[in-house]
C-alpha cells in the first residue's frame, strides 16, 4: 500500500502535569477520510494539537509524508497540513473574504499582493462552504454556524493535501452539516485529499468516513471501518450511556445509533 | 474603492494638520512664504531670518518629533493589540509609563543633565523585567504579561510619588509638566533618536502585517498557517516596548494615542493589518501634531502639556464610541 500522509506512532501528549494522551498509534492514507470519535475529554483534540506540532510529545513520533513533524519547517508544514480548529470569536472585524484569503499565507511571500491564482482559490472555497452571498459581511456579524463554515474555507483555501478538522459541523444546521461532510468525502475522492475529522455525530461519521477512531481515557478503544467500530456494547461503555443502540440505517446500510430511553 | 477613498482622506488630513502645525504659532510662518515669494529668495531680512530660525530651530523639529512619537505611540498600540487579542491593550500597559516617570524623577531628583536616558533605561528595565518574570508563560497564558505589567508599573509609580513628595515646589512644576507630556523645548537631538526608530519600526511591522492578521485572530489557526507564533509576539512586545520607551524618554508621557490610533484606522480602513498599519501611522501623526498644534494655541500666551489635550480628546473619543455602540 502506498505510504502514509499522516502517520502517529505511539504518540503521548498532554498539559502540565496531566498526560492526555497515552500512546496513540493510527495511520492515514491519501484520499481516506478518517473520523475521531470519543466521549469529553477522551482527548480527541488533544490528538490534532499533537500531530500538528501544536502541543510538544512526550513520546512516540509523528510523520506526515514520511518525515518527521520536527522536522518540518513552520511554513512548509502549513503547505501540507491545514486544520479546521474550534470556533473562536473573532474579536476584530475582517470581511469574509479578507478572512479566507488569509489562507493562502503559507503560499504567498510576506509582501506583495494576492494574485489571481490566490483570488481564484479563495473564489471556489467560499462557494464549497455556502458563503459567496456572505463574502463582504464582517466576521463579527456571522452567526456561530456561518463563522464555522468560514473557517472550513479559510482551511480549504490553504490548498493542502493533508486536511484536519476539529468538531467541523457542531454549529451547522442538518442541512450544512451533511454538506460539510459530503464536501469532505468528494474532496478525498475526487482530489485524493486525506481528512482526519473529529466529530460528535456518530451518524454523518458512519456515512461518510472510511475508517474511524474511537478514543476513551486517552487511549485507543477502537479503529476500523464504521461497521467494526460503532458496536453496541463499545459505544455504551465508551460514552457511559446504556440508552445508545446500533441499528442499521435502511437506506445506506451503514450503520446507525440510536437513542432508547 | 471605498476604504481606499478613506485612505487618501486620511493622508490629506494629517498633511493638513502637519503643515497647519508647521506653519502657525505664536511666529506666523505663513507670511514667511509670502515674503519669501514676493522677494523671490531675494536679500536677506532680519523678519525673514528670524523667521527661518523659527522654522529650523523650532517648529521643524517640534512637528518632526510630534510626528514621530504619534507614529512609535500607534504601532506600539496596534502591535499590543494584535499580539493580545485585545482592541483595548495600549502600549503603556506593560508599565512603560511609569518606568520611563521613575527614571525621569530621579534624573530631576539628582541634578542630572539629561532626562532622555534614565527615563528610557527605567522603561527598557520594566520591559525586561515583565518579559523575563512570564518568559515561560507567553505561550500559554500571555494575559499573565499585562498583570505583571500592571504591578510593575504599580511598583514604579509607589517610588515615583515618594521622591516628588520630597520635591521642592518649584521643581514639581518641571516634573509635572514632564509627566503629561510635551514637546516643548525639544530639539533635532530627541528627533534623532526617535525619528529613525519610528521608520524603522513600520517598516518592520508593515512587513509582518499578514502574521499579524493572523495571530491578532487566534493564535493555535497563525501556527497552522506556517507563522512561529512566539516568535512574532515576543519580537512585537519588545519593537512596543522600544517604541514606547523611546517615545516617553524624549516626549514624556503622552496618553490614549497608542490606544485612539489604531481604534481611528481600523475604523477608517478596516482590520486587515495591510491597511490599518499605514492609516494607524497616519492616524498617530494626525492626533499628537495635532493635539500639539491645538496645545500651543488654544490658550493665548501660555501652553498646555500636549498628554492634557490627547486625555480630553481620549475622553471625547471613548464617550463616542461607547454611546455608538450601544
Amino acid at each position: 500500500m502506498n505510504t502514509p500522509i499522516l502517520q502517529a506512532t505511539g504518540v503521548r501528549a498532554g498539559y502540565q502535569g496531566c498526560e492526555v494522551l497515552q500512546g496513540i498509534s493510527f495511520d492515514l492514507h491519501p484520499g481516506e477520510v478518517l473520523g475521531v470519535i470519543g466521549p469529553n475529554g477522551s482527548g480527541k483534540s488533544t490528538l490534532l494539537k499533537a500531530v500538528t506540532g501544536l502541543l510538544p510529545l512526550l513520546g512516540g513520533k509523528v510523520q506526515i509524508t514520511g518525515k518527521d513533524l520536527s522536522n518540518l519547517g513552520f511554513r512548509e508544514r502549513a503547505r501540507i497540513c491545514a486544520v479546521q480548529p474550534q470556533v473562536e470569536t473573532p474579536l476584530f472585524d475582517y470581511s469574509v473574504r479578507e478572512f479566507v484569503l488569509l489562507g493562502r499565507h503559507p503560499h504567498r511571500p510576506l509582501l506583495g499582493r494576492a494574485g489571481p491564482a490566490d483570488l481564484q482559490t479563495v473564489d471556489a472555497a467560499l462557494v464549497m462552504t455556502d458563503l459567496l452571498p456572505l463574502a463582504s459581511r464582517s466576521i463579527r456579524s456571522l452567526s456561530t454556524g456561518e463563522w464555522q463554515r468560514s473557517l472550513l474555507a479559510r482551511a480549504l483555501a490553504q490548498e493542502t493535501p493533508l486536511l484536519m478538522l476539529d468538531e467541523p459541523a457542531a454549529h451547522l444546521d442538518p442541512g450544512h452539516g451533511y454538506d460539510t461532510h459530503a464536501l469532505l468525502r468528494k474532496l478525498s475522492r475526487e482530489k485524493d485529499r486525506s481528512v482526519l475529522c473529529v466529530s460528535h455525530d456518530l451518524n454523518l461519521s458512519a456515512e461518510f468516513c472510511d475508517r474511524l477512531i474511537l478514543l476513551s481515557n486517552g487511549r485507543l478503544r477502537a479503529l476500523g471501518t464504521p461497521a467494526e467500530v460503532l458496536q453496541e456494547t463499545l459505544l455504551q461503555e465508551s460514552f457511559a450511556c446504556s440508552a445508545l443502540r446500533v441499528t442499521t440505517n435502511a437506506l445506506t446500510g451503514n450503520p446507525n445509533v440510536v437513542y432508547a430511553r | 474603492m471605498k476604504s481606499t477613498t478613506r485612505f487618501l482622506f486620511l493622508m490629506a488630513a494629517t498633511a493638513g494638520v502637519v503643515v497647519a502645525s508647521v506653519c502657525l504659532g505664536p511666529t506666523s510662518l505663513l507670511d514667511w512664504w509670502s515674503l519669501r515669494e514676493l522677494l523671490g529668495q531675494g536679500p536677506s531680512t532680519p523678519e525673514l531670518e528670524r523667521a527661518a530660525l523659527v522654522l529650523w530651530e523650532l517648529r521643524l523639529p517640534r512637528v518632526l518629533l510630534a510626528a514621530a512619537a504619534g507614529a512609535s505611540l500607534a504601532l506600539g498600540g496596534l502591535l499590543l493589540q494584535a499580539v493580545f487579542r485585545n482592541p483595548l491593550a495600549e502600549p503603556y500597559l506593560l508599565g512603560l509609563s511609569s518606568g520611563g516617570a521613575l527614571g525621569a524623577v530621579i534624573a530631576l531628583a539628582t541634578g542630572a543633565s539629561s532626562v532622555i536616558w534614565p527615563a528610557l533605561a527605567g522603561s527598557l528595565v520594566i520591559a525586561s523585567v515583565v518579559l523575563l518574570l512570564c518568559r515561560r508563560r507567553i505561550a500559554s497564558d500571555l494575559p499573565s504579561l499585562l498583570l505583571a505589567g500592571v504591578a510593575l508599573g504599580a511598583l514604579a509609580q509607589a517610588f515615583t510619588t515618594t521622591i516628588i513628595l520630597r520635591f521642592d515646589p518649584g521643581a514639581l512644576r518641571s516634573i509635572l509638566f514632564w509627566l503629561m507630556g510635551s514637546f516643548a523645548g525639544r530639539g533635532w537631538y530627541e528627533v534623532s533618536l526617535l525619528l529613525p526608530a519610528a521608520i524603522i519600526g513600520l517598516f518592520v511591522v508593515w512587513t509582518f502585517h499578514r502574521p499579524l492578521d493572523l495571530i491578532a485572530l487566534g493564535g493555535e489557526s497563525a501556527h497552522h498557517l506556517g507563522v512561529r507564533v512566539v516568535a512574532v509576539q515576543i519580537g512585537s512586545i519588545i519593537l512596543a516596548a522600544v517604541l514606547t520607551a523611546l517615545t516617553v524618554a524624549t516626549c514624556g508621557t503622552i496618553g490614549f494615542v497608542g490606544l485612539m490610533a489604531p481604534h481611528l484606522a481600523r475604523h477608517i480602513v478596516g482590520s486587515t493589518h495591510g491597511k490599518s498599519v499605514p492609516a494607524s501611522v497616519l492616524a498617530g501623526i494626525f492626533l499628537t501634531v495635532g493635539s500639539d498644534l491645538a496645545a500651543r494655541t488654544i490658550l493665548a500666551g501660555t501652553e498646555l502639556p500636549v498628554g492634557v489635550v490627547t486625555g480630553a480628546v481620549g475622553c471625547v473619543f471613548f464617550l463616542a464610541l461607547l454611546t455608538k455602540k450601544r
